[in-house]
């Protein structure tokens, strides 16, 4: 039973970190906590369902199809609901509404679109194979999603790290107005790094709509708390800190369900949070103190 | 100054507290204080006896049937297949004019999103309209215990069609259901499968967070309990959890004979997909209450779901007359089948206009009556009559997946 | 029936909703007020709300005291909470006390199961409760509150609580305890919060764990953000009228939701800092004494 739910524990961790990254991009980068992020993830989810029903496209396809689709409206909730106040110096508590108001509405839309109803990905759409070793089950999707999710974090990982785009999301990061004095597209960068986490959103969306057949207009909401308990655990804006988090999250849902109680499940996920901020007041891989204009 | 300050504070709230007191005291008696909202509360139905008085023993060119239901947020799944059973009988009873040459039922619907305020508000905004003859809904458990005593304070009739839980009805003389309690469902289903399976130990898993579903597993317990049947462990999950496969590893290393599950259809056929997936062999039968009585569920469950039992209400699959002239409509009206929320909705949209055409008024306390009265109705749900706790009296089901699809379960 | 009496029988609960809500505004005002985002209100709120409806039930206490205890109670609870999280800042405070909110929720949850007591309801909730509130003594707390709010800016407190919001390490070197005084605006925040839950729950007569969840806690902070945190009157702007905004959209039945959040993104955009601004007060006032 240990090595099973040691495998569950891998496999919700990179759950967890697939819809975490997106989130902590757009802090890193804008210093915004965008809480319309789980409203992009369940568009994407429902934009590959689209592209598999009523388009017959493949699911090969319509994954990247439905990551571009949540990246344009990345950028389209940027211009409508951050970007002015960007320009009237709001502050950040503005953008958090504006971001809550946001997510009401794309909700909302969706509903409206949708219907209430719960639906899933047809069951042909990716091949049902179990793999067994020694008593120990895993799917070809969990390993399939583990894979992307894998490429997905290391790729992240290079663009801001190893490209000039990262560069300039790093400068825009770290001073927005000195980043423009650089000669750095401000306006420009920023609306990258929400198309960005809008398609990571999506990507998200579709994958874990293939593994929990659960796609409804209100699939970001449960997913939302986990988000941000990764994103704070691992460190606001810290690419390797969201997995980090994601990971140190899914071992402590699995273990304590499986070796105390699955009454005291999130007690102890929660428990956990205190106390690693307690020790570590910027999360794991936060850096102190990082002050934002 | 800071202590000052305090000190002003503390005193300022100690005299505010004071003086609600006292202005508790104004008012006659703690017990009296309904009263304290009497205008709302007396004077709707007056209204509403007067405008009969002057008609005689005939009824209005139209009469309001008032649905507070979940038509937004997570629990408008619910909400709106609700909306649908009761349009559909709206339309029937027009159509047949059943209630008399011209007179016409009209619905107004007031959504209360899940939040058991907006039911209050809802409820408050509907007591206060004296065209309002009758309140449907509201369609979760939480909102009934918040909205109803609203309406039994009022002097207006309830009809519930999907509050499964206990205490419903006991609000008052005015709350009525159509959907028949967990209590009265879930023991015959242990005791079928018992007897058909051979059941000895079983293990249980149940939403904890969810009124419904702890509701459910209370009534669970209770009956495994009464049959003699081990329970090897209680997991539990949250409300929007998608992955179990925590909880099923530890079922599986305890090999029970069945696992019995108190949760809302998506999340069951979810347990079900990862169940399989982890190797539990397909031998070991999933046990579910009315949350598993959804087409939802082999529909994302798949082969995952062939096998599972549910005890119900209703099913499509009913063997009942009007059940399947009922389903017919249904599906001429939104071509899909119906759910058991659709068909309990519906069966209180009909019980409601029965009540009022046998009152023959649209006074409160004549339908009230009129309900009470309502014995061997001929429903979907099957013989339908109100019992002495105004809850609903028909044969429950037991209901197993068989080719993608619940029937009738024959061991 | 006279328009006001029509009025008041369909509206009356959402006024008093909308009063408690005000309460909320408040409680979160002090943290804002003081630079601190704390998520814990709903969780204080919870907490206010069980303890004074179980002390209703359970030993007859009169409205008052049942209010009083609950608030105490939740003021209590939140100084052991204040004592490690107010090292922590922004973000990290926010999700810190969501979580506690969340861990609020889950002991209701499991209280009388581990407790083998039969007090909370877990998740069935806690219903029968007597209805107590009426909109006389929610008003009046809110008056005397209100008094107080005017005091307390005056005040010595008042002005730490601001010039640690501006800088707090300025408002060190002038030689306030910084620490003492955030614990006193999240003490005060939490002691409001709790009455505010214990009127909520004697008027909704029903007190279930899903009330005090992650959403309670970001609609408590939209009503301050939305009013504006510069002015303690914002708040209670903010939550009357997000309170009154989605029964006053009835009439658009399935589009309510949309419209309700379009208005939300656009009063923020174009008044970022709240509907009430200070600086507008100023302004009247510097024109009047110019002219």
């Amino acid at each position: 039973m240990f090595w099973q739910q040691v495998v569950n524990a891998i496999w919700l961790g990179a759950v967890y970190s697939l819809f975490a990254l997106g989130y902590t991009l757009i802090f890193g980068v804008l210093g915004i906590l965008n809480l319309a992020h789980p409203s992009l993830y369940m568009w994407g989810a429902f934009i590959g369902l689209v592209c598999v029903t009523t388009l017959h496209l493949p699911i090969w396809l319509a994954l990247p199809v439905a990551m571009l689709g949540s990246g344009i409206l990345g950028i389209l909730l940027d211009r409508i609901a951050f970007k002015p106040l960007r320009a009237r110096h709001a502050p950040h508590l503005a953008t958090l509404i504006s971001s809550i108001g946001a997510s009401i509405v794309l909700v909302n839309i969706a509903q409206g679109i949708f219907g209430a109803e719960v639906s899933r990905f047809p069951f042909d759409i990716f091949p049902v194979h179990v793999f067994n070793f020694g008593g120990v089950s895993v799917t070809l999707l969990q390993l399939t999603i583990l894979g992307i999710s894998l490429v997905i974090m290391v790729a992240l990982r290079w663009l801001i790290m190893g490209t000039r785009q990262g560069q300039a999301m790093r400068a825009v990061a770290y001073n927005t107005v000195t980043a423009a004095r650089l000669g750095i597209p401000v306006d420009q960068i920023i609306m990258q790094t929400f198309f960005i986490a809008g398609a990571l959103a999506g990507a998200a969306g579709v994958l874990l709509g293939l593994a929990f057949n659960s796609i409804s207009p209100f699939m970001g909401g449960p997913m939302n708390l986990k988000g941000l308990t990764v994103i704070v655990l691992g460190g606001l804006g810290n690419i390797e800190g969201a997995v980090i988090g994601g990971f140190i999250l899914a071992f402590s849902e699995v273990m304590s369900v499986a070796y105390l109680s699955s009454d005291l499940r999130d007690a102890v996920s929660f428990v956990l949070l205190l106390i690693i901020l307690l020790v570590r007041p910027n999360g794991l891989l936060g850096h102190s103190s990082t002050k934002r204009a | 100054m800071k202590k000052t300050s305090l000190t002003v504070f503390v005193l300022l709230m100690l005299i505010s507290i004071l003086v609600t007191a006292c202005g508790g005291a104004t008012t006659p008696a703690p017990t009296a204080e309904p009263v304290g909202e009497a205008p709302a509360a007396t004077e709707a139905p007056a209204a509403a006896t007067e405008a009969p008085a002057v008609a005689a023993s005939n009824l209005p060119a139209e009469i309001t049937l008032a649905a507070v239901h979940d038509l937004s947020g997570a629990t408008a799944l619910y909400g709106t297949a609700i909306q649908k059973g009761i349009d559909l009988a709206a339309k029937q009873i027009n159509e047949q004019k059943f209630l008399g040459e011209g007179i016409t039922l009209k619905i107004i619907y007031e959504d209360a999103a899940g939040d058991p305020k907006q039911a209050i508000a809802a409820y408050e905004k509907l007591i206060a309209n004296p065209d309002v003859a009758v309140i449907l809904g509201p369609t979760l458990s939480n909102e009934a215990k918040s909205a109803d005593p609203l309406a039994q304070e009022a002097g207006m009739p309830v009809i519930a069609s999907s509050n499964t839980a206990s205490g419903i009805t006991e609000i008052g003389d005015f709350i009525f259901r159509t959907s028949l309690p967990e209590s009265a469902v879930i023991p015959n289903t242990i005791k079928v499968t018992k007897a058909a399976l051979g059941l000895t130990k079983v293990a249980v898993m149940y939403g904890n967070d969810d009124a419904f579903t702890q509701s459910g597993y209370d009534v669970f317990k209770a009956a495994l309990e009464a049959e003699g049947i081990e329970i090897l462990t209680e997991e539990t999950f949250a409300k929007g959890d998608t992955d179990f496969s925590a909880q099923l590893t530890k079922i599986q290393s305890l090999a029970p004979d069945a696992i019995v599950v108190s949760a809302l259809a998506e999340e069951a056929a979810n347990i079900m997909v990862q169940a399989r997936t982890l190797g539990i062999p397909e031998t070991i039968r999933f046990i579910g209450g009315n949350g598993f009585n959804s087409p939802k569920l082999a529909e994302i469950a798949g082969t995952a779901a062939e096998g599972a039992i549910s005890g119900a209400a209703w099913n499509v699959a009913s063997t009942v007359p009007a059940s399947a002239t009922f389903v017919e409509a249904f599906n001429a009206e939104y071509g899909a089948n119906p759910d058991q929320f659709a068909t309990q909705a519906y069966t209180a949209a009909w019980v409601a206009a029965l009540a009022i055409k046998n009152a023959d008024s649209v006074d409160h306390a004549a339908i009230r009556d009129a309900l009470t009265q309502i014995t061997d109705f001929e429903s979907p749900l099957g013989m339908f009559s109100f019992d002495a706790n105004r809850d609903p009296i028909h044969e429950p089901v037991v209901l197993a997946v068989t080719n993608g699809a619940f029937d009738v379960f024959k061991p | 029936m006279n328009v006001f009496s029509e009025f008041w029988a369909t509206y009356s609960s959402v006024v008093q909703f909308a009063l408690i809500n005000m309460l909320l505004g408040i409680s979160i005002y002090f943290t804002l007020y003081t630079g601190l985002l704390s998520l814990a209100n709903a969780g204080f709120m919870g907490i206010g709300a069980y303890v004074s409806a179980v002390l209703t039930i359970h030993a007859g206490t009169p409205l008052p005291v049942s209010l009083l205890a609950g608030a105490l109670s939740a003021a209590l609870i939140g100084w052991l909470l204040g004592l490690p999280v107010l090292r922590l800042r922004e973000i990290y405070l926010a999700i810190a006390t969501l979580g506690f909110g969340e861990i609020v929720r889950i002991t209701a949850v499991n209280f009388d199961k581990f407790s083998g007591l039969n007090l909370l309801g877990g998740a069935q909730g806690l219903s029968g409760i007597p209805k107590l509130t009426t909109p006389g003594a929610l008003l009046f707390v809110l008056i005397i509150l209100s008094i107080f709010l005017v005091q307390f800016h005056k005040s010595r407190a008042g002005r730490a609580l601001a010039a640690i919001r501006r800088d707090e390490s300025v408002a060190a070197t002038m030689g306030i305890d910084v620490y003492q005084y955030k614990m006193l605006a999240f003490v005060l925040g939490a002691f409001v919060a709790g009455l505010a839950g214990g009127f909520s729950a004697h008027l909704t007569r029903f007190v279930g764990p899903t009330d005090f969840s992650f959403n309670a806690a970001v609609n408590i902070l939209a009503f301050a953000v939305l009013g504006g945190t510069l002015h303690w009157s914002g708040a209670m702007v903010g939550a009357a009228i997000l309170t009154v905004l989605p029964e006053a959209l009835r009439f658009m039945k399935e589009y309510r939701g949309v419209v309700n959040g379009v208005i939300m993104v656009l009063v923020i955009i174009y008044l970022p800092h709240g509907l009430i601004n200070p600086k507008w007060f100023q302004r009247v006032f510097s024109k009047r004494r110019a002219q």
